[in-house]
């Protein structure tokens, strides 16, 4: 083995060429780490400790472990508040046992407190133990540490600025990251009118930017919170339990709700569902909805930034999901209003265009259909040189189907009507007809006569309907009333009685449906059947067509400031 | 609005994305679609190869995130490769190295797997 040439320079000058190099080296590195580093493991070597930490100055004024050797390496993070102004080299065994800070360090067994300035200021503290061997640290020893510490302390604070400068750096770079995403979303957000698409990408973008994978979507409804899409192992044992939620004000943790009084036991069931955090979903500051939150996957809590940006999100969804449910909503009201203009048109379809002339009779007819589109139905119809068909019906329900029922019974009138049917027979088909093609829920008031224009009869069937007046021209005042219960409700089970009255000059017969006798003042009063009948008998010696115009002005003075809510319907048969 | 596109190439037990162009909120249901065509046929073995992307935004990343635990859960995962620089700012900037795979060349994440796959 060659022997290692014999240095001969003085101990002195051993020690100042390794000083030398250090110093070059830990000056020409900008990486904190490395110099921290490099400054700890030199001192300990020299000074032969086996153990010693450093510690940086943070912004709040507390100290940060930021490098531990022979120390169990969790101690790295750790936060010290030193309540002591070090400016000098201190002994840890001169200093209060029952402080804190002073536990902490005799805890990693630190004999040796070093502080570390930058051009007057206190930067950071190098700690040292016990040495090995249990020797002293000397007074050239400390020296010696001071030097080297010294030395590195303008590298320290250099590199501790770069950090800090990487940091709002990475801050800016992440600020601005949010900043597209959100742009991003507003961009797509504006031509997406569908809820589940909406919800979709904003998942996609928390997942993607906070780097969570648990969520829950609630949107409000009714001041109850549903939830309408969600990512949980475990789903919520009630959808009660989260309605406090309705109240939140701010984006919050989970762990912060569990302290309020309010919240404590919402708070409860989310953590058990692993929920971290709430952001509610507001416009104009109603709640409108939450998003719930689990941990972040890369771990570390939630900060002050990724609330405020989660809260800008969800603000920025509800309000699509708000349009597009606004949309939903135009589109629904549309149909509705589509719908009823095909009944109306139905309806109107239905009713006779012309009344046939008949001799020796005068007739008149009006229909008056309200808003929504009533059930109400005449007819007139000649089925042989001298025979004529009277027909009136109030369809129950409104809309499209009391449009559609009423076709089908006046397809069944028209079909029945010629046959040498008995009206009661004809009745009779016609009901259980109906009975047929609609639900217990859906039925017809129904009158038809058939007049025979030269022997003056009038046979007619009152199916549950208003009775008719037959207004003679002496004045007395009778109701057609004989038949049965209302049409499409039961199966005939007995037949329907047929009425039978002679027409002489001067009789009148008006039928009427309930959109008359029930017609309502500003009191919600109705107009009755006795209002009715007293306007008729003034009115009788009248046309057909005056008798049903004094009706109306009658009703029109009644009803004045109130809207038409049923239709109107009145036919008039008159023996001139 | 610019171009994003998908293809897919199956090699030896393990399936490669190929993304191009834009990823953000409007095309991430584009990725979205191929991830759940490769986990319908049960290819849980995906590199995506961002040679050709432009661009990834949040929601694009969303997209990995929503399914990497069905994939790991089947033996599978998603590794990625070929970033440029500005792709994979966003990646870091949001953590996503902790939790995927990322190799420089695609043929270093096909050896991981076959090394994965022995093991």
């Amino acid at each position: 083995m060659p022997s290692k040439p014999i240095s001969r320079r003085s101990s002195s000058a051993t020690d100042l060429l390794p000083l030398f190099e250090y110093s070059t080296i830990v000056n020409s590195s900008l990486d904190l780490n490395f110099i921290l580093g490099t400054v700890l493991l030199t001192v300990m070597g020299k000074m032969l400790v086996p153990r010693g930490l450093v510690l940086l100055k943070r912004e709040t004024g507390d100290f940060e472990v930021v490098n531990a050797k022979g120390i169990e390496p969790e101690t790295v993070g750790a936060t010290v508040r030193i309540t002591k102004s070090l400016r000098r080299m201190t002994y840890t065994d001169r200093l209060n046992k029952s402080d804190p800070w002073v536990a902490f360090f005799r805890s990693k067994q630190q004999r040796l407190l070093v502080p570390i300035m930058a051009q007057g200021r206190l930067v950071g503290l190098l700690t040292l133990g016990e040495r090995m061997g249990g020797k002293k640290y000397s007074e050239t020893d400390r020296q010696l540490v001071n030097s080297l510490v010294n030395l590195s302390a303008a590298a320290i604070e250099k590199a501790v600025m770069i950090e800090q400068l990487r940091e709002v750096n990475r801050d800016l770079a992440r600020k601005f990251q949010e900043l597209n995403t959100l742009f991003d979303l507003s961009k797509e957000f504006n031509v997406v009118l569908d809820t589940d698409k909406v919800l979709r990408l904003l998942a996609f973008s928390l997942m993607g930017q906070i780097g969570v994978n648990r969520y829950a979507f609630c949107l409000a409804e009714h001041g109850k919170l549903r939830v309408i899409a969600s990512r949980l192992d475990q789903a919520f044992g009630s959808e009660d339990l989260l309605k406090p939620l309705c109240s939140i004000r701010n984006s919050d943790l989970v762990e912060n709700l569990a302290r309020s009084k309010r919240f404590s036991l919402v708070a409860r069931e989310l953590q058990r569902a692993d929920i971290a955090a709430v952001v509610p979903m507001k416009i104009q500051n109603e709640v409108k909805g939450v998003v719930l939150l689990g941990e972040k996957l890369r771990g570390g809590p939630y900060t002050k930034t990724d609330l405020e940006f989660l809260y800008s999100l969800a603000n920025l969804a509800i309000i699509s999901i708000e349009n597009a449910r606004l949309f939903q909503e135009g589109i629904e009201k549309q149909k509705l209003e589509d719908e009823l203009a095909i009944a109306r048109d139905i309806q109107q379809g239905l009713l006779p265009r012309r009344l046939p002339e008949m001799p020796g009779f005068d007739v008149a007819a009006v229909n008056i259909p309200s808003r929504q589109v009533g059930g109400d139905y005449y007819d007139v119809i000649q089925i042989s040189r001298s025979e004529y068909i009277f027909a009136i019906g109030d369809v129950s329900g409104k809309g499209t189907p009391a449009a559609l029922l009423m076709a089908s019974v006046q397809a069944s009138l028209r079909a029945f009507a010629p046959m040498a049917l008995s009206l009661t027979e004809a009745t009779g088909r016609i009901n259980d007809l109906t009975c047929l093609n609609t639900g217990h829920d859906k039925f017809i008031t129904f009158f038809w006569g058939a007049l025979d224009a030269e022997t003056r009869q009038f046979r007619y069937v009152n199916a549950g309907h208003n009775p008719p007046f037959l207004l003679r021209a002496g004045g007395e005042v009778e109701r057609l009333d004989i038949g049965g219960i209302i049409i499409g409700f039961l199966k005939t089970q007995t037949p329907y009685p047929e009425g039978s009255v002679t027409l002489n000059s001067g009789d009148v017969i008006v039928m009427f449906t309930d959109g008359v006798s029930e017609a309502m003042n500003v009191n919600e009063e109705d107009f009755t059947e006795q209002r009715l009948e007293e306007v008729l008998k003034n009115s009788r010696a009248s046309s057909a067509e005056h008798i049903i115009l004094d009706v109306r002005r009658a009703l029109e003075v009644y009803t004045r400031g109130t809207p038409q809510s049923d239709d109107l319907t009145m036919l008039v048969l008159k023996a001139i | 609005m610019a171009d994003f596109k998908v293809h897919q190439r199956d090699g030896e037990g393990v399936s490669v994305i190929d993304l191009k162009g834009y990823l953000d909120a409007h095309t991430a249901p584009d990725l979205e679609n191929a991830f759940q065509r490769l986990l319908n046929d049960r290819k849980f073995n995906i590199i995506v190869n961002c040679r050709e992307l432009s661009y990834i935004s949040s929601a694009g990343l969303g997209v990995f995130m929503a399914f990497i635990e069905d994939v790991r859960k089947n033996k599978g995962d998603i590794k990625l490769t070929n970033m440029s620089a500005k792709v994979y700012n966003v990646f870091d900037l949001l953590g996503f190295p902790i939790l995927y795979e990322i190799f420089k060349e695609e043929q270093e994440a096909i050896k991981r797997f076959s090394e994965q796959k022995k093991s």
